[in-house]
């Protein structure tokens, strides 16, 4: 009688697994009368085939922090940033992964202040890293050539550096390589949070000091992301450090105020009019400042 | 031997499968890039889901106050495949493109910084299943 269970398990899931295959074959499969009687079929064991990643995690771009940077007025500042000569001593992938996202960020902000010499050495730091972790294609010598090109054009620039960070997390995706991907997000993020909050001490931009407050759903988001990784040894410390840190951004209050948005059809764009109000004290400022300080030592050392 | 037949048949037709949704999710991501014209600076991420039927798939973002960013949210081989609605953090709908005949891609400018959920479902009139993609990028105002 099991064994029948069993066989009739395996029945199934060969059936719908055939089902699906078939139905994504089929394009948008539109007045095709049998699709419906095998769409049925496959719902008897789809929700535990198939339905994954279907709740997305957004981690922001580290080069929209470097642009709020640039905006408040903050000078160029290459001493926060982590030295290229660092590279060889990455030896794992673990260390590469996040310092290859330490390193996109950098290479984000040198962009945006314009310093070609110090872009130059960051994008082959991105691409060294890129390459050993196998997502060369990434940032190949297309994009190199052209990145040569467009020196002087900062946002061609910024573009061919984010296009080369979605095409490595679209090669690392369809190569069960999610571990990497995160890691090179939990990196970028670091990195980020970092500029922020040295600027924030140098200037007390209020601007600037709300952005580290802000981050707080960007942390739960990756510390999601981060989560299914946390038996690999190597992650366990990593993430319990920043599971830790998000206990700091928790106290941080905020007051929503929900606003009706205005749509301007003709140009395909709504203006979101609501409010958050942030209140970050300068106590949890200064525990978080130490944390990400410890968490980046860490990580680039 | 019955059984080790099945299992070798599965381990092929999932592999074929898994292949063959990744290949269609790719193709639909090359659309998708298309609608991120110059100005717009990718998050650099690939926001991929697989839904069947009426599924739908949930992402969750901050966007930064002062910015402008564009969404693009593709499935299939064509634009308009993809229903995708934003919410903010307590539900209240801030947009939805099925009002605008699923439009593959929508610009937003948030004049403070806020947590939004995208929600995003498969068109009813098209495919059963399918690869949704959302790709999104910014500009700084």
């Amino acid at each position: 009688m099991r064994f029948k269970l069993i066989e009739l398990k395996h029945f199934l899931l060969l059936i719908s697994v055939a089902g699906l295959f078939l139905t994504s074959c089929g394009g948008n499969g539109e007045g095709e009368e049998g699709e419906e009687k095998d769409t049925v079929k496959v719902d008897t064991v789809k929700t535990n085939l198939l339905k994954f990643d279907n709740t997305l995690f957004s981690v922001p771009s580290p080069i929209q922090t470097s642009l709020l940077i640039k905006k408040s007025g903050a000078n160029y500042n290459k001493e926060m940033l982590n030295v290229t000569s660092a590279l060889n001593s990455y030896s794992n992938n673990f260390k590469k992964a996040l310092n290859l996202g330490v390193y996109g960020a950098d290479l984000g902000y040198v962009t945006i202040y314009e310093q070609t010499q110090d872009a130059i050495g960051y994008l082959k730091a991105v691409k060294k890293l890129a390459d050993d972790l196998g997502v060369s294609g990434a940032f190949d010598a297309a994009l190199m050539k052209r990145f040569e090109t467009n020196m002087g054009n900062r946002d061609s620039l910024l573009s061919l550096v984010s296009t080369g960070y979605r095409t490595s997390d679209k090669y690392l995706q369809n190569n069960e390589r999610k571990d990497v991907a995160v890691l090179i997000l939990a990196g970028g993020w670091v990195e980020s949070l970092h500029f922020s909050i040295n600027i924030a001490k140098a200037t007390r931009n209020q601007e600037v000091i709300n952005r580290i407050g802000e981050q707080k759903s960007s942390l739960d988001n990756l510390i999601k992301l981060l989560q299914p990784y946390y038996q690999n040894e190597e992650y366990t410390e990593f993430i319990d450090q920043i599971v830790d840190l998000y206990n700091d951004f928790d106290g941080i209050t905020s007051k929503y105020t929900y606003v009706k948005p205005t749509t301007d059809i003709k140009n395909q764009i709504t203006t979101i009019h609501s409010k958050n109000d942030i209140v970050i004290t300068d106590k949890q400022l200064e525990s978080i400042s130490e944390k990400v300080e410890t968490i980046r030592k860490q990580i680039v050392g | 031997m019955k059984k080790l037949f099945v299992v070798t048949l599965f381990t092929v037709l999932f592999g074929a499968f898994t292949t063959n949704v990744k290949a269609q999710c790719d193709t639909t991501a090359d659309m998708c890039a298309k609608h991120m014209v110059a100005g717009f600076i990718s998050d650099g991420q690939n926001y991929r889901a697989l839904l069947l039927n009426q599924e739908v798939a949930e992402f969750h973002a901050t966007f930064f106050g002062g910015s402008v960013y564009r969404i693009s949210a593709c499935s299939g081989q064509s634009d308009g495949n993809l229903v995708f609605s934003v919410f903010d953090k307590e539900r209240n709908l801030l947009f939805s493109n099925a009002e605008y005949k699923n439009a593959p891609y929508w610009d937003f400018k948030f004049e403070n910084t806020i947590d939004c959920i995208i929600e995003a479902q498969l068109a009813s009139s098209n495919a059963a299943s399918g690869c949704a993609v959302l790709l999104m990028g910014f500009k700084q105002q």
